[in-house]
């Protein structure tokens, strides 16, 4: 009873102190808190400048000396046509933009002073120079080196101060501006990662983001009087500055990355998310005047995954979460920042199609994948983006569902909602299609700045929702879900690799599933299990049944095989799945009925399920028929058209 | 639009109510030139399911799954089977298509293009019908067609160039360059819809101002029987000028007849339905749209017809005579 009583003492003081809601403190530390930031800016919207500074506070955490300082700084990604960023979407094979960008709706940062000051080195300015580590390109000026006269050694700490100007892109990469709309991240520059290995500080690439070790931010933001703002952490400070602008103090301990957003037209919207076992949430909604009804559905969303993700994972511990709604083509939807994240809705949102709750629901997943669990995005973007994508779709399943096909008409305006199509969590949330356009196009441990940039998103998000949802019909979810649950325990506010993950599931499972990470993971091969044949002949008084079950693709998974006969007999086989194909043969009193591969459909990641199956009572030319129907319709309609301009 | 006005959509209804063998045969024309794709595509469909299982829910209901598969595969007239075909979807996406310039596959411009000629075809038959109101036989009908035929080819080239224009060109210009310029900073999706609605209509307008003057053309083609059809644009302009609101107001109501028709199948368009007697059923309240639309432009020609013909000495006036079908040698032979 005593122990008891102590344990409910500290479960309530321990919020109490820290107060992480009202005040962006977290006690005690989550995080190694090595790479911390003091921020001051300030946006001048009519010119669309930001001028900053910032103190960095950095730690080196690594087995090597740091010979020098490396630091992103993502938006000269659009200072020009050439940065390795435009070029790989020029190669994506994205349409161009219409309009072009003009000359002042490009973006980028520069540097105009960079001192070290602790060890003191003095004034760095004149040393810095930009690196492409990734491909060379020498007109990227993304990644700034600025090499050091002494090295820090491991252990050893940094502070270092830096001034830089920045021009507001148009909207691009889900940051920017238009109109009176801003949406400001990756803003600042910012420390790469110093890993054993050396820095890792990548590029910025058009498939793929970030990666950045945690630490405290302490951000001071002016922008106009009036403004609502909404940034990474809690408000501490507002000040008036009587000028027209007002100065806002924001703070957060133990986060990656800091983004921020104003607009004169945000609606404020406040809510509460609480939970029976979870920490409460005060939510924060900035909201689009269009979208005035929809508050209560970001919220529902919102709230489902700090239920779901909390339950299944592990706790939001930062106490607080602001949602943004962002403007019509800003571009700045969908997108993840810690406790900030971009939603994404429509002027006509019909109920039971899942805008916005999809985007919602996985923009706020982001918080524990990529925002707590701390993977490296350039190389291993399936780590939270499939994940997540995983995630988005289980817990959408248990609160949005049914929810249905809506298909956009008239420039993409105007929905309409196909109430025969019911969108499923395991193929349409996992996003099968996707993956199977692009199934071969890279391996997914390739590292994922060099996945082809118009395929790479299947590969990162729709492949991995695919095998995770594959383990899950395969181990069952409570092992998987402890699988993910222990992952996300040994690894949040931690950087984790692709092996910590696998060693972890074959740990938890209770054996090795490396065959299973090595052909879902290592190799582009696809999963193809189909009936080759089905036959089913009187031999006598009894009926010989062959079948044959091919696997057309290159990867290897058992697979059952379910034979059903006339009489209701069944018959199950397992087949391992490694030759090209077996055959199973039955002397039965009863003609067989169908022969299905993969009965329960385990193998999401199967690319035909169509030839999954095989019946002696074929439904195909009935099926045909009924759709052609329906199409000469739709092609009547379609003439008709035309017809209208005789 | 006036009393002349509305009498002209009453009495175009009624002419095309009293010639239902036009409506029949433009409709037996219209499932006609879709049965070939159609079929191309059930076997195409049919292949693709083979024995498999996912036949017994894509016929009882909509495998969605099966249908991305398809559409994964498929090529030529097959990536446009999308759930958009089902019920009322169909409407709006070749409506959308329509007014925003989609483009489809070749097989189905082919297809269309040869529907449009056939329309080419029977509109002096079908005019010619109207404006004499009264039965022609098929002998009378089919030579009416085929005098108007290259009359109403060469129509068409000046067609073609107006309509390659307004969608080749034009509608380039507006949605393509125009429309993203100004809404270019535009950070309210309602201000946009409202930009590309008011750019629709103005499109639309000049889409029926078109159709509006090469229907007056055709018509007075039929009536005078005018040989020149650059005569019979000129005609039609000066008709139109000299009888703006009521020509303006039959083409309005007449688009709301349209309207109405489209509303109607919004109501009780069928869903995906199952495969059995329920397909059938599904498919003739297609069929009944399909009537429909094809009732209402039938309605547009008859009521232009009869404002046109209110505004000459009396109704029912056609310059040429009713063509009299020659007896084959035959029965010249046997009454001798």
């Amino acid at each position: 009873m005593r122990a008891a009583w102590c344990i409910l003492a500290l479960s309530v003081a321990a919020p109490l102190r820290a107060q992480p809601a009202r005040t962006g403190a977290i006690e005690p530390p989550r995080s190694p808190r090595n790479a911390s930031y003091t921020i001051r800016a300030t946006l001048d919207p009519a010119t669309r400048t930001i001028t900053g500074s910032e103190t960095i506070v950095w730690r080196n955490l690594s087995a090597r000396a740091a010979t020098d300082l490396q630091f992103h700084l993502y938006w000269n990604a659009w200072r020009d046509a050439r940065s390795t960023f435009m070029r790989e979407s020029a190669l994506g094979g994205g349409p161009p933009e219409n309009p072009p960008r003009r000359s002042d709706e490009w973006g980028r940062i520069d540097v105009s002073s960079i001192a070290l000051t602790s060890p003191a080195a003095g004034d760095l300015t004149a040393s810095q120079r930009f690196i492409a580590p990734d491909d060379g390109n020498e007109h990227d000026r993304t990644v700034l080196s600025i090499p050091l006269a002494h090295p820090i050694e491991p252990g050893g700490s940094a502070t270092i101060d830096i001034a830089w100007i920045a021009h507001v892109p148009r909207t691009i990469a889900r940051t920017g501006a238009i109109g009176h709309f801003f949406f400001i991240a990756q803003w600042f520059p910012k420390l790469g990662v110093l890993q054993d290995e050396g820095w890792n500080c990548h590029q910025f690439h058009a498939g793929t983001e970030f990666f950045a070790d945690y630490g405290v931010y302490d951000v001071s933001l002016t922008v106009p009087t009036g403004w609502p703002l909404g940034a990474t952490g809690v408000e501490r400070e507002k000040r008036d500055n009587g000028n027209g602008t007002t100065t806002h103090r924001y703070h957060q301990d133990d986060v990656h990355d800091f983004a921020w957003t104003t607009s004169p037209d945000y609606l404020v919207r406040t809510a509460r998310f609480e939970h029976a076992t979870l920490p409460p949430v005060e939510m924060r909604l900035l909201l689009q005047p269009e979208h005035d009804g929809q508050a209560d559905r970001h919220f529902e969303a919102t709230r489902a995954t700090l239920k779901y993700y909390g339950e299944w994972y592990g706790a939001y511990p930062y106490g607080h979460i602001t949602i943004v709604d962002p403007a019509w083509q800003s571009g700045a939807g969908g997108m993840e920042y810690p406790t900030l994240f971009t939603a994404g809705s429509r002027w006509l949102a019909p109920a039971g199609v899942t805008t916005p709750e999809g985007v919602t629901v996985h923009e706020a997943g982001h918080q524990f994948w990529y925002g707590m669990v701390g993977n490296n995005e350039f190389e291993h973007a399936w780590m939270d983006e499939g994940f997540n994508t995983f995630s988005t779709a289980r817990a959408v399943s248990q609160v949005f569902d049914p929810n249905y096909l809506a298909v956009r008409y008239f420039g993409g305006f105007v929905p309409w909602v196909f109430r025969d199509v019911r969108i499923s969590r395991e193929t349409d949330g996992n996003r099968l299609t996707g993956y199977r356009r692009d199934a071969e196009s890279d391996a997914q441990s390739t590292p994922s700045f060099r996945y082809f940039p118009a395929t790479g998103g299947n590969i990162t998000y729709n492949k991995t929702a695919l095998w995770l949802n594959t383990m899950e019909r395969w181990l069952g979810w409570p092992t998987l879900q402890r699988i993910m649950s222990t992952f996300f325990t040994a690894w949040a506010f931690k950087h984790p690799q692709p092996d910590d993950f696998f060693r972890t599931a074959s740990a938890v499972a209770g054996s090795d599933l490396t065959w299973f990470f090595d052909q879902a993971h290592r190799s582009s091969n696809v999963f193809d299990y189909g009936i080759q044949d089905l036959k089913s002949v009187r031999d006598g008084d009894r009926f010989r049944t062959t079948v044959v079950v091919r696997r057309y693709g290159e990867a290897v998974f058992p697979v059952d095989v379910l034979v059903t006969f006339e009489n209701g007999e069944r018959a199950t086989e397992r087949w391992d799945g490694r030759e090209r194909w077996t055959k199973y043969v039955y002397e039965r009193p009863a003609q067989a009925l169908q022969a299905l591969v993969d009965p329960n459909r385990v193998l999401l990641l199967d690319v035909s399920p169509t030839n999954n199956s095989r019946t002696l009572r074929p439904q195909g030319r009935r099926a045909a028929t009924k759709w052609s129907a329906k199409w000469l319709v739709w092609l009547e309609d379609c003439l008709l058209s035309w017809a209208a301009l005789v | 639009m006036g009393g002349i006005g509305v009498s002209a959509i009453g009495d175009g209804i009624r002419r095309v109510n009293g010639a239902p063998a036009i409506l029949v045969g433009v409709w037996i024309l219209t499932l006609a030139a879709g049965l070939p794709l159609a079929a191309a595509l059930r076997v195409s469909l049919a292949d693709h399911l083979g024995q498999s299982l996912a036949a017994d829910t894509a016929a009882s209901g909509a495998n969605y799954d099966w249908m991305q598969e398809f559409a994964d595969q498929a090529s030529g007239i097959g990536v446009t089977f999308k759930p958009t075909v089902i019920g009322f979807g169909a409407v709006l996406d070749n409506l959308s298509a329509f007014i925003d310039g989609t483009a489809r596959p070749i097989a189905i411009v082919a297809t269309a293009s040869l529907y449009v000629l056939a329309w080419i075809f029977l509109a002096g038959g079908i005019v010619d019908r109207f404006a004499r109101d009264r039965a022609i036989g098929a002998h009378g009908f089919f030579a009416a067609c085929g005098v108007f035929f290259f009359r109403f080819l060469r129509l068409a080239v000046v067609q073609w160039l107006v309509y390659a224009f307004l969608f080749g060109y034009l509608h380039g210009w507006l949605f393509g360059t125009f429309y993203p310029r100004i809404t270019h900073e535009m950070n309210v999706e309602r201000s946009a819809f409202l930009t590309r609605l008011a750019l629709y209509f103005v499109f639309g307008l000049l889409v029926a101002a078109a159709a509006l003057v090469f229907d007056y053309a055709k018509i007075r083609a039929v009536v005078e029987d005018r040989r020149s059809m650059l005569g019979a644009i000129g005609a039609a302009l000066g008709f139109i000028r000299r009888n703006a609101v009521s020509a303006v107001g039959v083409f309005a109501a007449n688009f709301l007849l349209f309207g109405v028709v489209v509303g109607v199948y919004a109501l009780g368009a069928p869903g995906a339905g199952g495969a059995g007697p329920a397909m059938w059923v599904g498919f003739a309240i297609g069929q009944l749209y399909v009537v429909g639309r094809l009732w209402v432009k039938l309605v547009f020609w008859a009521s232009e017809t009869a404002l046109f013909q209110s505004r000459l000495a009396h109704a029912g006036y056609v310059a040429r005579p009713v063509p009299v079908w020659p007896d084959s040698p035959a029965a010249e032979a046997i009454r001798s």
